[in-house]
């Protein structure tokens, strides 16, 4: 049993991580990765979304007759999806302005309504959050990592939470600003998943 | 036709409980987020309006009603003694509504200053009429029965040049600005102790 | 008139909902290795976007907003598309074979499609009026058809050219598309 749990949980941190071996979800990883922090604050509100929907969809799961199941899902994670909207217009404001309309669309973002149909709907809750939390967790860190190359070289800064600068360039860097810009995110996820091809096939 | 019912049933049971949750949440949360938008949208563009306020104009702030809207009344005290107000206003053009925050001076009926309020959600539009002060400062001095279109049209505001849809969002706000002050001027001034 | 051209065209180009708004990116490189099914594609969402956009709009105005229910838009909008496009999958199944021969394959996966969810909620985010939201709809959808068989033709082309093994397929997908976002980029500016 504790195999399993952590079978589940680790493989959505490299085996299946999001987007990169599974390429789904790639709207948020595209907009929101303009910094390490908006990668982050979208990679959490996502696994909130992830671990709950997962959870309330596997206790469910007997309940939820098999022809509706898909309508079942979507308003089990719209729900979520709202809960998490509302906290962050109320308590960390500034995050939510930046992710403005991504945060609804988490429900549209493939991951969450592909866990709930591939796995929540077949197992068990405790192995459903597991499952949640490494996808969810994963997908931040995907986010974050692409947000710390993109802002990197875009604006010369490493930034991991507001008024907390880790690490910023000289004077001399000249900021290679199409990173941050709409192109540099296509090009930049493109050359990681180049790079997670090459680790991985050895 | 049980398993119809029970796809009915699920599904009733479940969009109620989630509606009922929502408001649950709504309602605990309502607060918090007025705060919010107060703290990070207003404050900081009446701060930069009335840079010498000796008030607190968010705390002493009230509303009036008129038949379709309410609107927030932000009162001050300028550093010559005269009262101010700021409010805000919507720009509709298209590109995204444009909030804009107008001060003016209630004796000389002048504009103090403006400063746009939203933030921009999709990228480029509106954050160069936030940052470029030069365009906004344009407004300050003038008085509200100023004709605010843009000079292409008739009035007396130089454009952004690459941003016209921009300003004209802000003229239009200006503009609205112009017709809410003239309308509600009398009872603001009762309002104002 | 005038302003809806603008509208229009900042919507397909300048705005382009792929390349400057990243949403429907699934889609994009999910559906873009074959020119046929871009086209089909393109069409499907074409065609759903304009009435999810309009009816969403008139279920914002007249029922959210006028009862205060805004915090109910996430849920509503979300079912509202998903019941659209079951329904139009019937409709065009019993009485438009022909089209949904064409398009039948590509409505389901058009529910989570984010560019229909996202101009839905742009419409009523940027408080266009009905007309406006029209206009949007169908401009938005028509840069994504844009955007979506500009990318297929190149995509095509790369099939043939030898590309370095670990860049393979989505990878050097992702690449070209920022490229192609480079050139879109350069409409910035002109309204």
């Amino acid at each position: 049993m504790a195999q399993s749990l952590a079978k589940e949980f680790t493989k959505g941190l490299w085996a299946e991580i999001p987007p990169f071996r599974l390429v789904l979800g790639l709207c948020p990883v595209l907009a929101v990765t303009k910094s390490v922090e908006n990668g982050i604050g979208m990679g959490v509100a996502t696994t909130f979304v992830l671990v709950f929907s997962n959870l309330l969809i596997s206790l469910l799961r007997n309940v939820i007759p098999s022809k509706v199941r898909i309508a079942c899902y979507i308003v089990i994670i719209a729900t979520f999806v709202t809960i998490v909207e509302l906290v962050m217009q109320a308590y960390t404001y500034e995050l939510f302005l930046k992710l403005g309309i991504f945060i609804p669309l988490i429900v549209v973002n493939c991951i969450v309504l592909g866990r709930a149909e591939a796995f929540a709907s077949k197992n068990g809750p405790v192995l459903s959050v597991a499952d949640g939390l490494g996808i969810g967790l994963g997908f931040t860190l995907s986010l974050a990592a692409l947000g710390a190359v993109r802002e990197f070289l875009g604006n010369g800064t490493l930034t991991i939470w507001e008024g907390l600068p880790v690490f910023e360039m000289g004077a001399g860097f000249l900021p290679f600003k199409f990173m941050i810009e709409a192109p540099g995110a296509f090009v930049g996820l493109g050359l990681m998943l180049c790079l997670m091809n090459l680790i991985g096939k050895k | 036709m049980r398993e119809m019912i029970s796809m009915i049933v699920v599904l009733t049971v479940l969009t109620a409980v989630s509606g009922g949750l929502l408001a649950a949440v709504k309602s605990g949360t309502e607060v918090q987020i007025e705060n919010q938008i107060l703290k990070f949208q207003k404050a900081p563009a009446i701060q930069d309006i009335f840079p010498e306020a000796t008030n607190d104009p968010l705390a002493e702030r009230f509303t009036i009603k008129t038949e379709d809207t309410e609107l927030q009344i932000f009162p001050t005290l300028l550093s010559d003694g005269s009262k101010a107000i700021a409010f805000e206003t919507k720009g509709g053009a298209f590109g995204g509504p444009i909030g804009l925050m107008v001060g003016i001076n209630l004796s000389t009926d002048e504009i103090v200053d403006v400063r746009v309020t939203t933030h921009a959600e999709t990228p480029g539009i509106g954050t160069r009429a936030k940052d470029d002060l030069s365009f906004v400062s344009q407004f300050s001095g003038l008085k509200i029965d100023t004709n605010f279109a843009l000079k292409g049209d008739g009035g007396v505001i130089d454009a952004m040049s690459g941003a016209t849809v921009t300003s004209k969002g802000v003229s239009v706000a200006a503009a609205q600005a112009k017709d809410i002050y003239q309308k509600l001027k009398p009872e603001i001034v009762k309002q104002m102790k | 008139m005038g302003d809806l051209f603008v509208l229009a065209i900042s919507c397909i180009f300048i705005n382009n909902i792929l390349l400057a708004q990243f949403l429907g990116n699934c889609p994009f490189l999910g559906t873009s290795k074959k020119m046929e099914t871009a086209v089909g594609m393109a069409m499907a969402v074409v065609f759903v976007l304009v009435l999810a956009g309009l009816i969403t709009w008139v279920l914002d105005i007249y029922l959210l907003k006028a009862f205060n229910l805004e915090y109910l838009r996430t849920v509503s909008f979300i079912l509202v598309i998903a019941s659209l496009v079951q329904f139009v999958e019937m409709f065009l199944k019993k009485s438009i074979p022909g089209l949904y021969a064409g398009l039948g394959i590509f409505l389901p996966l058009i529910t989570t499609n984010c560019a229909v969810m996202g101009v839905c909620l742009i419409n009523i985010k940027e408080e266009y009026t009905f007309v406006e939201a029209a206009v949007s709809s169908f401009a938005y959808a028509v840069g994504f058809g844009l955007a979506l068989i500009l990318f297929a033709g190149v995509r095509e082309r790369i099939n043939l050219a030898r590309v370095p093994k670990p860049l393979q397929d989505t990878s050097i997908g992702l690449v070209t598309a920022g490229i192609i976002a480079l050139t879109f980029m350069s409409f910035k500016g002109m309204v």
